[in-house]
């Protein structure tokens, strides 16, 4: 049988239109695969070096559309390492809430998105809906529905709005309620059990050399977690599980979304218990206003996104603009590394259910 | 009088299809938690694309596009709707397999002269899957056609009196219903078009008015199809009876859609030939040895 050559994207409903991968396939098998990036690439790095330390809070969340609270966090926490401030205690735990928020609503959005690549789209309208009922508070915190831009070099923009908190804890039931529907409805499917067990297989060993962190990683059985690993914030106060699994497959990866998600609303009552009142944001350097000086300097700060080590390394030199901000994409292993060297043997109709699993993200790829 | 039937069986197929494909959205979208469009959004549909210049891929994909819509046609001329008969006599069930088979390969032809790989992808898996629903299918109604000594859909019909098949021949009818989920392409059996997949198969390259043709022709299919299951397990019935009957088998394919996500080709086919033919064969030894309710 011939070989063929078929593209995957950029122009395909499997994907989202900004990554691509061209297939060779003999007849259903894809025997090679090349990663091609670059649809979405607008030199953020470069920008950054271009923009004031504050104005490059607008830029950075468009990183990662769909998780755009790390990229605050990260940004934020490698200034302050460089500028040796001390964030008050009230700003990190409202931080830590954010983050895990956003990682919930991540986590649904992927856990019922399954529903895309396998034709179950009723789980994945339903995720969608109960993802906005997310965002409806982050419009409330920030003004802002998907790039927030809350998180700043030195705390929070501002403190939670009245009744925030009851809102919150109402959402938190809420989903808590939901989730059991949501397993029953998706993990007890006996047709999508098929589709993913055995999936888009990946070991530790692997894993562990092309740099594969977060959930792929935890699901062949490795506890790794920034938060418990590396605890930044006061994720060393909380006390919460790392789920994991063993099988590396399809299925094991979404199987711990909602015990993730349990985790993150587990993270968030506590935060909400222990958080104490008081300043949310303090002054990061010299400067007038907006234009501030970083002290000279250099720092990495990461944190656990829902789809790994999610890390900026940022570099001052002492002037109102970085001197260079490089960003660790947490899907950057699976998406390039992988896709080559990983997806040869997969069949054309386990291709979407690979490049969503793996938590494929194209631009933090481009970046 | 011919022709005033053969009219009146395509305008309610016509209306009453693309009426029921639109409430099927509502239905479907209502299960998904949105608002879903309105009823009469299938029609706008069809005549947009209708209406707009589409771009050709060869005489092969005209002539397959027109075949299809053809083929479709003349066997739906030939299915009894709510006790309009246009042939009476000659509507016979072998006759409207044969030319939707028509149908299906002009769609096959057509899409395939594309040129677009993903659109054969999709023809071979839905060439595949027929293989797979057409057999247990077939063992099932000639099951039920062995018992009534007949092909004639109007005749099993009218002596089903008020008796229906579904009650005589449950595990015959159960067959047919997944089978009738494969010819409509729904989940669990949608993998010819499998959206993430191969980029919706088959209508990969399909644009404004050829997309229309084949939206009009799903439909004139999907209603032929729906209305072979009414007549033959639910004793067919007047006109509002029929359609009644129709939007409830409709209704049920829907929902069961909405909730499953699809197979495999290869699965899909394995599913078909080991569940559901082996109660086609129980239905079979059954008829056989007289036990019918």
């Amino acid at each position: 049988m011939g070989e063929m050559k078929l593209f995957f994207g950029p122009n395909h409903p499997g994907l989202h239109g900004n990554f691509s991968v061209h297939m060779y396939v003999e007849g259903d098998t894809v025997i090679r695969a090349r990663p091609v990036p670059g649809f979405l690439h607008r030199g953020f790095e470069k920008l950054m070096e271009r923009r004031l330390w504050y104005q490059n809070l607008a830029l950075i969340p468009r990183i990662c559309v769909q998780e755009p609270d790390i990229n605050e966090a990260c940004y934020a926490m490698a200034i302050e390492k460089i500028a040796k401030v001390d964030v008050p205690e009230r700003a990190q735990w409202i931080r830590m809430i954010v983050l895990e928020l956003a990682r919930i609503a991540n986590h649904m959005w992927a856990f019922g998105g399954v529903g895309g690549p396998t034709g179950m789209y009723t789980s994945m309208y339903w995720s969608v809906s109960d993802r906005d009922k997310v965002l409806d508070l982050f419009e409330e915190l920030s003004g802002a529905r998907i790039y927030h831009m809350y998180i700043i070099p030195g705390g929070v923009r501002k403190d939670f709005p009245p009744h925030f908190e009851e809102k919150l804890v109402k959402l938190l039931d809420y989903i808590e309620g939901r989730l059991p529907e949501y397993e029953t409805f998706v993990l007890k499917n006996r047709i999508l059990h098929t589709r993913l067990r055995g999936i888009a297989t990946i070991d530790t060993e692997t894993c562990l050399k092309i740099g594969v962190t977060g959930i792929g990683l935890r699901a062949t059985g490795v506890p790794y977690d920034i938060r418990k690993i590396a605890p930044y914030l006061f994720y060393d106060r909380v006390e919460f599980d790392v789920p994991t699994a063993t099988e590396g497959d399809a299925l094991a990866r979404i199987s711990l979304k909602p015990q993730e998600i349990r985790q993150s609303i587990r993270i968030i009552r506590q935060a909400l218990e222990y958080m104490p009142s008081g300043p949310v944001n303090t002054k990061i350097a010299d400067g007038n206003g907006l234009r501030i000086r970083v002290p000279k300097g250099m720092a990495y700060a990461k944190v656990e996104s829902t789809r790994g080590e999610y890390g900026y390394l940022v570099v001052s030199d002492g002037e109102e603009k970085p001197y260079r901000v490089a960003v660790r994409g947490a899907s950057y292993p699976q998406g390039l590394y992988g896709v080559e060297h990983l997806m040869p043997g997969t069949r054309i109709d386990d291709v979407p259910i690979w490049l969503d699993t793996m938590g494929v993200c194209a631009p933090e790829i481009d970046r | 009088m011919t022709v005033l039937k053969v009219a009146g069986i395509f305008l309610t197929a016509f209306f009453f299809g693309l009426t029921f494909e639109g409430i099927g959205r509502k239905i479907t979208a209502r299960v998904q938690r949105r608002y879903g469009p309105r009823w009469y959004q299938n029609f706008i549909d069809l005549f947009k694309t209708l209406s707009k210049h589409g771009y050709t891929h060869g005489w092969i994909f005209d002539f397959g596009v027109i075949m299809a819509l053809g083929g479709i046609i003349a066997s739906l001329g030939f299915v009894p709707v709510g006790g309009i008969v246009a042939f009476p006599g000659m509507d016979n069930f072998f006759v409207i397999v044969y030319l939707f088979t028509i149908g299906s390969l002009g769609m096959a032809m057509g899409m395939v002269g594309t040129g677009n790989p993903w659109a054969s992808i999709g023809v071979a898996r839905a060439l595949t899957l027929m293989l797979g629903y057409e057999v247990p299918y077939m063992i099932s109604i000639g099951s039920m056609l062995y018992f009534y000594r007949t092909s004639s859909i109007s005749a099993i019909m009218s002596a089903q009196g008020g008796d229906w098949n579904l009650f005589k021949f449950p595990i015959g009818a159960l067959v047919a219903l997944i089978s009738l989920q494969g010819m409509l392409g729904k989940e669990p059996f949608e993998a010819p078009i499998a959206p993430a997949e191969i980029a919706s198969g088959p209508m990969v390259e399909l644009s404004a008015k050829y997309m229309g043709l084949l939206m009009l022709m799903n439909t004139f299919m999907e209603f032929a199809e729906i209305s072979l299951f009414v007549d033959l397990f639910l004793g067919g019935g007047t006109y509002f009876v029929f359609l009644l009957k129709y939007l409830v088998v409709w209704v049920l394919v829907v929902l069961i859609s909405s909730v499953l996500p699809r197979f495999r080709i290869e699965q899909a086919v394995y599913f078909y030939w080991t569940v559901p033919i082996i109660l086609a064969f129980v239905q079979v030894f059954m008829t056989v040895n007289g036990f019918v309710f």
